[in-house]
């Protein structure tokens, strides 16, 4: 297992190296140089030249690559000129925040779709089944842009039951204390989620329920309820652990129009400013994130799947 | 008015060394010995040949009564975050947000040359007395009101103002970028020869050469900031004070560079005490990095004109346009605004907010590259007769109604018809060029053409002559070229597209393609980007702010910082240097009124502005004040030190 996670990482900071060169050329490509974010749109040829030569814009743009990498390796993702600011400060503002948004959405969602998905698959075929199957799919069909503003109409603007916007606090701790500002945005991340968990935990508990050593369990006399909770959950749940894996670096990314209609600065507005303001350094910064979280995610799945299921050996 | 404040809206750029949104003072402001008050013939009347389209709503007038203090809060845009508090903004920090909104509130210019919509100075709110000139209009001379003074208690000197002009040069000299409102080898400071304090509230400018008082005033020395002398000559946190940066150069940058260190930590903003020397009405008591919210609270030793007892106010940033309507529909927001694809949903909020909607000072234009040889575009487009033809395809008002939900006005020119300026050319009350397809085609025929309407036509009479094509056409040479637009806001896009539309109809093919605003800026920009010269042919990226002394200098004349698509015509080169040159205080409606009828670019409607965005403006009813404050919101003019809650 030692092993394994050792040559997975190793594994993991080629595929950094190699995602972060891509992104960088692909950049570089289609906005070689800041300097008009700089010197302002009135700059002239000779004005964005020199200031070019004088902070190594105009060297190849693998030298530049090479700087860069030696920068990231010492903390430092470089400045954004837009924002004023440096871009790990600006990551550091509100990596807390979203985080505490996608991780309490994930936590609530899995609590919900397990159980639910498993009811669904008992019960299948039942009005509770198809209510719940309405539902999922209703929510599922819909943008999150659209469900955003539904629940903000009824719920805060209609029914002043919560805040139209996420929390304002810029300390992570007020965040986490505001659930007047926070539970809409929670609410509308964890629906669309439960809606598509569900789905894939029943699809997977009536695979499981089919099985025969489900029947031979049964047959024991083996209480329903053990039944499920011994035999059915922990064989469904496989499928899942590989799912909530994958879906940290969606959450992050999902969180942008989360973020952007709840008034609630995180990682996802930030990589949507920089993206209106070609913010090379953010983009590169965001981009690197993603695919850290990505191999993550990926790396944690992989060995949670082999503590579920102990006939999967790593090799 | 579209303005980039960065990003989700039109982009207007500074013209020609004026703060974007510095308006123009009129008869007061000039006395020199060759100078007159401008003419009142220059000003056209507002009704004369065009529907005057665009505003909506109205300001109430001032409440009697008790005036209450209390906390206003202000939606801030999208993307609107201040990034710089030394009142010398970088071309980089430059937007109508960090000047205007933040900047201003603190450290106030010399000229207060906006008067609620219209580009006229408000004498009271300037630090300074008119100037005066002499020599030639080559000498200036202006004293500064003993009202004003620092937060400090120091009174605002001549020094205050040398001092900026040196630390200015100090800047520039490191890099022209250091002030968005430079122009190089133009106005203030490369024109000023020598300046000089004759006593403490005197300040004389020997320039290098005579120039038109009006534009000198207003775009020129009304950008000036006077920085407190006594408090900010420091080259370290508690460093001893220099005094020698007027006669030693190095000691000047020191400063500067000092000064820029602190500008950029944007955490220290409201606990550093340099900051907190002030000539403005407000102080800024709360800044907050990471949203770019602030809080500013009264400078109870601010000497210009006020409210009874001024409120605080706060700025709370939005993420969105959508988040900032639910705040206004919430009530939890003062102050805000109404993008104009939501002027229908108005009525939802008129019953707790006043709303009030007029098109700023300044214009907007899809750019023809006249370097573009790309299948000879560049002699296609240089004749007069296309232009007007693409004139005549543009349907203003139509996109008015349609795009704007009739929140616009007209603009033929760099002028616009509204809000009235003394400087309006009789042409640009009436449309040169009526929206009319068949006019367009009959253009194109007239002049050796021929016409398939929905295909594409071709010179079929190649030649200089009456009746042909025009030099450098060659037969078979089509009207086909691309156009780039911006995305955001989405009405460029929509007026665009509806004008190649009409153009296909008379047998125009434009290949529309889009873009960014930053993309666009940095490619499709014949000054900036050489190398893409041959890649454009038009551009819309949104337009530009007018100074109050609305001259296109270094937009229209040849070579300009900002001649985007490099027009180069000898008669508006000759106009626009006259506008700077000239002691004609009206010179700059001629460059004006000959622009409107050559069209170096398509001139678009201008849409009802407030926030750097096109939208109306709307404030909750139980704030009231001097209308003018209210209405210098859809200029981007921010006065709040006039509010008062009356409940």
């Amino acid at each position: 297992m030692i092993g394994y996670i050792v040559r997975r990482i190793g594994v993991s900071i080629l595929i950094l190296f190699g995602v972060s060169l891509f992104i960088f050329a692909l950049l570089h490509a289609i906005y070689p140089s800041p300097a008009i974010d700089v010197l302002g749109a009135r700059a002239n040829g000779a004005l964005i030249k020199a200031f070019n030569k004088q902070n190594g814009f105009d060297d190849p743009w693998l030298v530049q690559y090479g700087r860069y990498i030696g920068n990231l390796l010492r903390g430092n993702l470089g400045y954004s000129y837009k924002l004023n600011q440096s871009v790990t400060s600006l990551i550091n503002e509100v990596w807390a925040r979203s985080a505490w948004l996608s991780g309490v959405s994930l936590v609530l969602s899995v609590v919900i779709a397990i159980p639910l998905g498993v009811y669904q698959a008992v019960r299948r075929n039942t009005i509770g089944d198809y209510v719940a199957t309405g539902v999922a799919f209703s929510v599922y069909a819909m943008p999150v842009f659209f469900l955003g503003l539904i629940l903000i109409q009824i719920f805060a603007l209609d029914l002043h039951w919560f805040s139209f916007e996420g929390s304002q606090s810029t300390s992570v701790v007020g965040v986490i204390g505001d659930w007047h500002a926070m539970t809409l945005p929670v609410a509308t991340l964890t629906l669309l989620t439960i809606a598509s968990f569900s789905r894939y935990m029943r699809s997977t508990s009536m695979d499981v329920l089919a099985q025969d050593y489900i029947k031979v369990a049964r047959a024991k006399g083996l209480p329903e309820r053990l039944v499920l909770l011994r035999h059915l959950l922990r064989n469904a749940c496989l499928p899942m652990v590989t799912l909530i894996g994958l879906s940290i670096p969606n959450l992050l990314a999902g969180n942008l129009i989360t973020e952007t209609l709840f008034n609630f600065r995180g990682l996802g507005l930030l990589f949507y400013t920089a993206l209106q303001n070609v913010d090379y350094n953010v983009l590169l910064a965001y981009t690197l994130i993603g695919a850290l979280l990505t191999i993550i995610g990926n790396l944690v799945a992989d060995i949670a799947l082999t503590v579920a299921d102990p006939r999967i050996r790593l090799s | 008015m579209f303005q980039d404040g960065r990003r989700t809206r039109l982009a207007r750029v500074g013209v020609a060394g004026a703060a974007a949104l510095l308006a123009v003072g009129i008869a007061a402001c000039t006395s020199s010995s060759g100078s007159s008050s401008p003419s009142s013939s220059s000003t056209a009347s507002a009704g004369a040949g065009v529907a005057m389209t665009g505003q909506v709503g109205a300001v109430p007038d001032m409440a009697t009564g008790a005036e209450k203090t209390g906390t206003v809060t202000v939606a801030a845009p999208p993307n609107s975050a201040p990034t710089w508090i030394l009142p010398l903004v970088t071309g980089a920090a430059d937007s109508v947000f960090d000047v205007d909104e933040f900047d201003y509130q603190m450290y106030r210019p010399l000229y207060w040359l906006v008067n609620g919509v219209e580009p006229t100075e408000t004498p009271t709110m300037s630090l300074a007395n008119d100037p005066t000139w002499s020599n030639g209009d080559k000498s200036v001379t202006f004293t500064l009101k003993s009202n004003y003074k620092w937060s400090n208690g120091d009174p605002i000197t001549s020094a205050d103002v040398l001092f900026w002009f040196y630390e200015t040069k100090a800047a520039l000299k490191e890099s022209p970028a250091n002030w968005a409102a430079y122009t190089p080898g133009l106005g203030v400071p490369d024109e000023v020869a020598s300046i000089s304090a004759p006593n403490a509230t005197t300040v004389t400018m020997k320039l290098t050469k005579a120039v038109n008082p009006t534009w000198f005033m207003e775009d020129e020395i009304g950008d000036i900031q006077p920085w407190p002398s006594q408090a900010w000559n420091l080259d370290a946190t508690g460093g001893k004070h220099i005094t020698d940066w007027a006669t030693n150069p190095a000691d000047a940058k020191k400063i500067y560079d000092y000064l820029t260190v602190q500008s950029k930590s944007l955490s220290t903003y409201a606990s550093n005490p340099l900051w907190q020397v002030v000539d403005g009405p407000y102080k800024l008591s709360a800044f907050t990095a990471s949203t770019g919210a602030f809080t500013l609270v009264p400078n109870t030793t601010y000497g210009g004109p006020h409210a009874t007892t001024e409120s605080d106010v706060q700025f709370v940033p939005f993420t969105s346009d959508t988040a900032e309507y639910n705040a206004l529909v919430d009530g939890s927001v003062d102050v805000g605004y109404v993008p104009l694809t939501n002027v229908p949903k108005l009525s939802t909020l008129t019953s707790k907010y006043n709303d009030f909607g007029y098109t700023d000072f300044g214009w907007n234009y899809v750019s023809y590259n006249f370097g573009d040889t790309t299948a000879d575009f560049n002699n296609i487009i240089d004749k007069l007769y296309i232009r007007q033809a693409l004139a005549h395809l543009e349907d203003e008002p139509g996109y008015i109604h349609a795009f704007f939900n009739g929140a616009g006005g007209q603009a033929f020119g760099p002028v616009p018809v509204l809000p009235k300026s003394p400087f309006t050319p009789a042409t640009a009350s009436t449309n040169p060029y009526p929206f009319s397809p068949s006019a367009a085609s009959a253009l194109l025929k007239a002049n050796g053409w021929t016409v398939v309407p929905n295909g594409t036509d071709t010179c079929s009479k190649p030649g200089t002559g009456t009746g042909e094509c025009g030099a450098g056409i060659p037969a078979g040479t089509k009207l086909a070229w691309n156009v780039d637009y911006v995305t955001d806001p989405a009405v460029i896009g929509e007026q665009v597209q509806d004008w190649a539309s009409q153009a296909k109809t008379v047998g125009i093919t434009m290949n529309l393609s889009s873009t960014n605003f930053d993309y666009a800026i940095a490619n499709y920009n014949d000054p900036s980007s050489p190398k893409t010269v041959n890649k454009w042919a038009m551009d819309d990226f949104g337009g530009f702010t007018d100074s109050t002394y609305p001259t296109t200098f270094g937009v229209f004349n040849g070579p300009g910082s900002e001649n985007l698509g490099d027009y180069n015509d000898p008669t508006a080169n000759s106009l626009i240097t006259s506008s700077i040159s000239s002691p004609n205080p009206s010179a700059v409606t001629s460059e004006a009124s000959y622009l409107t009828t050559q069209q170096p670019g398509l001139f678009q409607p201008n849409p009802d502005g407030g926030f750097g965005t096109a939208s109306i403006v709307l404030w909750n009813k139980t704030i009231s004040g001097s209308p003018q404050s209210f209405e210098g919101l859809t200029q981007d003019i921010w006065n709040p030190e006039y509010w008062f809650f009356t409940k």
